[in-house]
C-alpha cells in the first residue's frame, strides 16, 4: 500500500537517493543531505504548527511503501511563496510601440521582475519514483495537497500557485538561462541551479538584472520558450489544468517555465470532495476507486483506496484502509473521485 | 581662395547637389529639397535676427570664391532638444557580484536619456569629394570654433557633435539591425532618412524606454557601439585634437559617439585671439614656407566670414591681409578680426 503522509527524519537516506535520481530538474528539493535535513525539519515543525515557523510554513509529503518503507515520491507546500523572502518572477506583459505618422503598431513582450506572488501557497518539490509516473499514484502525490489545504483552508493562502519546469534543450542545457541569466553569472544553468539549492532562489534572484527585459532582444530559442512547459512535466500540467489551474502572466526568471494559479474553492478536488464519518468493517467488496484522506492535519494520510458512497453521513471502510489511514470508527474521512 | 559664410538663398541648388552626394549616415543632410529649403531659411533668420538659441541653426557655406559654387556645409545648433525631444543612449555599467558565489560581473548598460538636452551642437559638416585637400576640411568644421569663441552668449557652455556610426559598405548598421530593427520594421536607412527630415522623435518614441543590458545584443552590434564609420575616423580624430571626449553617450540608431565639449576648453576657442587687421597690397604669398596656417574671422555675427592665412602674415598684434582676402572677409585696415593657429602649435 502507498500512503502519502508527512516526512520524517527517517525519511532522509530515502529522499536523498530520489532527490539524486532526479538529477537538478527541481530546485526546491535540494539534492544535499543537510538541506534536506533542514527541509524535514522545517516540515516536521510545521506540521506541529510551531511557532518558529509561523508565517513561513514548509511542509513535505513524502509518498511510502507502507510494507517496505521506500519512499516512492515527495510533494511540497510552501505556506508562503519565497518562506519570508521575496520570491521572485518576471510578469509578461506587452508594450505597444505605435506610432501614427509612421504607420507602426508594434506590440513588444517585455518582462519584469515582480514579487506579487510572493506569499501566495506554493506546491513545490514534487518528484516520482519513474516507475510510479504513469499509475494513479502520480496523482495521489499529487492531489493529496488538494486534500491537505482544501481540509485546512485556513491554514493556506487562498491563491495556490505552482511554477512548472521549462524547456531545456537535447544537451540539458536551458535557452531562457542561456539567452538570459547567464550574461549576469556567468555559470550554466545546472551550477545556477545548485547554489539556488544550497542558499536559497531569493539569494540568486537578488543578483539578476531588474531592469525589465526585452523578449525580442532574447535568443529566438529563448524566446520560443518563454512560459512554456518542459515535456516531462506536461503530465502534471495535465493534472493542473484539470483541477483548474490556469497558466498567469507569471515565468521562472532562471528557465522561463510558466507559474500555474488557481482559487483555491475553484480547484476540482476541493469542490467535489466529502467528508464522512466512518463505519469500519472486517472487509467491504468492491466499489469505485478515490483518494481518501483522514481529517488530521498533523498526522495527515492520504490513499487511493476503494468505496461504496451511498446516501447518508456515514461510508464504510475496511480494517486495512481504517490502518493505513490511522483512523477509528466514527472518526471522518475525506475522499474525492480519483 | 576659399572662405566660409553665413549659408543664404541663392545657394539652394547647390546644396541640394551636395546633399545628393552625403550618402547615409549624415542625417542632419537629408537629399530632401524641401527640408533643405526650411533649413536655409532658419538659419538666414538665425543670423539676421539673432534668435533665441532655442530655435537658432546656423549654417555655413565653404565657398570657391573663384567658381562662386559652394563645395561644403557646416552647422551649429545652438541649442538642442528644446523644440523636439533629443535622444541618446548613456553607456552605464551594472554590476552583479556576490562573494560568496564568487561571481563579479559588469554588464554594460545602455540608458536612454535626454542629457543632451540644452547643448549646442556641431553638425552638417559635409565636403565635396573634390575639396578634401589644402585644409578645406579643417577651415570648414574649425571656423565653427571660431564663431563660438566671438559670440559665446549666443550658445551653451557645452558643445557636442554626433559622430556618424559604423555601418557596412552596403549600408547596414549592425547596431540598428540588433535594437532598433527590433522594435519597429524599418530599415537603416529609411530610419536615418525619417530622423534628417525631422522625425527623430516620432522614431525614437518607438524605441525602447527601459535600459538595454548591452549583451543582449548580438556581438556585431556590441563590438560597433561607440565606434564611428571609418569615413567619420579623420573627423574625431580631428575634434578629440580640439579637446572632445567621448563620455559614454551615443547615438540610438546606430550606435555612434556623441563626443562633447565645453566650449571653453576646445583649444581653437581658448587659444584664439583677437588682433588688428592691416590690408597690404601685393601681399607675398608664403604658404610655401611652411608657415602654419591661421584662420581669421571677422567677427562680424550676421556677415559672418572666416579663411584661412598663413601665420608669416601674423604679427605682434597685427595680421596683414591682402587686399582681395579684406574684400572676401569685408574688412578695412584696423578692424579688429579674431585668429587661431588652425592646427595645435607644438611649442
Amino acid at each position: 500500500m502507498l500512503i502519502v503522509r508527512p516526512s520524517t527524519f527517517s525519511d532522509l537516506a530515502s529522499i536523498e537517493k530520489l532527490a539524486n535520481h532526479n538529477s537538478a530538474k527541481i530546485s526546491t528539493l535540494p539534492q544535499q543531505r543537510d538541506k534536506l535535513s533542514e527541509k524535514i525539519d522545517a516540515s516536521t515543525r510545521s506540521f506541529a504548527a510551531d511557532e518558529s515557523m509561523e508565517g513561513k510554513e514548509q511542509f513535505l509529503l513524502v509518498m511510502e511503501n507502507s510494507e517496505t518503507g521506500e519512499v516512492l515520491g515527495t510533494a511540497g507546500i510552501d505556506r508562503c511563496a519565497g518562506n519570508g523572502q521575496p520570491f521572485y518572477n518576471y510578469r509578461q506583459d506587452e508594450l505597444i510601440h505605435s506610432s501614427h505618422q509612421l504607420h507602426v503598431n508594434n506590440h513588444i513582450p517585455v518582462l519584469y521582475m515582480t514579487h506579487e506572488l510572493t506569499g501566495k501557497t506554493l506546491f513545490c518539490s514534487l518528484s516520482i519514483d519513474s516507475k510510479y509516473r504513469n499509475t494513479d499514484y502520480f496523482e495521489l502525490l499529487s492531489r493529496s495537497r488538494l486534500l491537505l489545504i482544501g481540509l485546512f483552508k485556513e491554514r493556506f493562502d487562498e491563491d495556490i500557485i505552482i511554477e512548472i519546469q521549462g524547456v531545456s534543450d537535447e544537451d540539458g542545457g536551458y535557452p531562457f538561462w542561456d539567452s538570459l541569466g547567464r550574461h549576469f553569472f556567468d555559470m550554466d544553468f545546472a551550477t545556477a541551479d545548485y547554489y539556488s539549492g544550497i542558499k536559497s532562489k531569493t539569494f540568486i534572484a537578488e543578483l539578476m538584472p531588474s531592469h525589465p527585459i526585452y523578449v525580442p532582444l532574447l535568443s529566438e530559442e529563448a524566446q520560443t520558450v518563454v512560459g512554456r512547459p518542459n515535456a516531462l512535466a506536461e503530465k502534471n500540467c495535465q493534472l493542473l489544468h484539470r483541477e483548474g489551474f490556469r497558466v498567469g502572466k507569471h515565468i521562472d526568471i532562471f528557465d522561463g517555465g510558466p507559474t500555474l494559479e488557481a482559487h483555491v474553492n475553484h480547484l476540482n478536488t476541493v469542490k467535489s470532495m466529502q467528508s464522512k464519518s466512518t463505519k469500519v468493517s472486517e472487509s467491504t467488496r468492491g466499489g469505485v476507486k478515490y483518494l481518501i484522506c483522514n481529517g488530521s492535519f498533523s498526522d495527515f494520510r492520504c490513499v487511493v483506496g476503494q468505496l461504496t458512497d451511498g446516501i447518508g453521513d456515514v461510508i464504510r471502510i475496511n480494517q486495512t484502509l481504517a490502518k493505513d489511514l490511522n483512523v477509528s470508527e466514527n472518526e471522518c474521512i475525506t475522499f474525492a473521485a480519483l | 581662395m576659399m572662405i566660409i559664410r553665413p549659408i543664404n538663398a541663392n545657394d539652394f541648388t547647390d546644396l541640394c547637389h551636395l546633399a545628393k552626394n552625403t550618402g547615409f549616415g549624415v542625417t542632419s543632410l537629408p537629399d530632401n529639397p524641401d527640408l533643405l529649403q526650411t533649413k536655409i531659411e532658419k538659419a538666414e533668420k538665425a543670423f539676421a535676427e539673432k534668435v533665441d538659441p532655442s530655435h537658432a541653426k546656423y549654417m555655413f557655406v565653404l565657398e570657391d570664391t573663384n567658381s562662386k559654387k559652394i563645395v561644403g556645409v557646416c552647422g551649429i545648433e545652438a541649442q538642442v532638444g528644446l523644440e523636439e525631444v533629443w535622444y541618446n543612449y548613456r553607456i552605464s555599467t551594472t554590476v552583479n557580484a556576490s562573494i560568496e558565489l564568487g561571481v563579479h560581473n559588469q554588464t554594460p548598460t545602455l540608458y536612454l536619456t535626454n542629457d543632451l538636452t540644452g547643448c549646442s551642437e556641431v553638425c552638417s559638416l559635409f565636403l565635396d569629394a573634390c575639396y578634401r585637400k589644402n585644409s578645406n576640411g579643417l577651415l570648414l568644421s574649425k571656423s565653427r570654433f571660431l564663431f563660438l569663441a566671438d559670440f559665446p552668449e549666443m550658445f551653451s557652455e557645452k558643445v557636442f557633435a554626433e559622430m556618424r556610426g559604423y555601418s557596412d559598405e552596403q549600408g547596414h548598421s549592425p547596431f540598428w539591425e540588433a535594437l532598433g530593427k527590433k522594435f519597429f520594421t524599418m530599415e537603416f536607412s529609411r530610419a536615418d532618412y525619417l530622423t534628417g527630415v525631422g522625425g527623430k522623435a516620432f522614431i525614437a518614441e518607438l524605441m525602447p524606454k527601459y535600459p538595454i543590458y548591452l549583451p543582449f545584443l548580438s556581438k556585431e552590434a556590441q563590438k560597433v557601439v561607440g565606434l564611428v564609420h571609418e569615413n567619420t575616423e579623420p573627423a574625431r580624430a580631428m575634434l578629440e585634437a580640439e579637446g572632445f571626449n567621448f563620455n559614454g553617450f551615443i547615438d540610438i540608431f546606430d550606435g555612434g559617439p556623441a563626443i562633447e565639449a565645453f566650449v571653453n576648453n576646445i583649444r581653437a576657442v581658448r587659444e584664439s585671439f583677437k588682433l588688428h587687421a592691416q590690408v597690404v597690397k601685393n601681399l607675398k604669398d608664403t604658404n610655401g614656407n611652411n608657415q602654419p596656417l591661421y584662420l581669421v574671422s571677422n567677427r562680424a555675427f550676421s556677415n559672418y566670414r572666416v579663411a584661412l592665412v598663413s601665420g608669416s602674415s601674423i604679427c605682434q598684434d597685427t595680421v596683414d591681409i591682402s587686399v582681395e582676402l579684406a574684400e572676401q572677409l569685408q574688412i578695412r585696415s584696423g578692424d579688429i578680426v579674431r585668429a587661431v593657429s588652425l592646427r595645435e602649435v607644438k611649442r
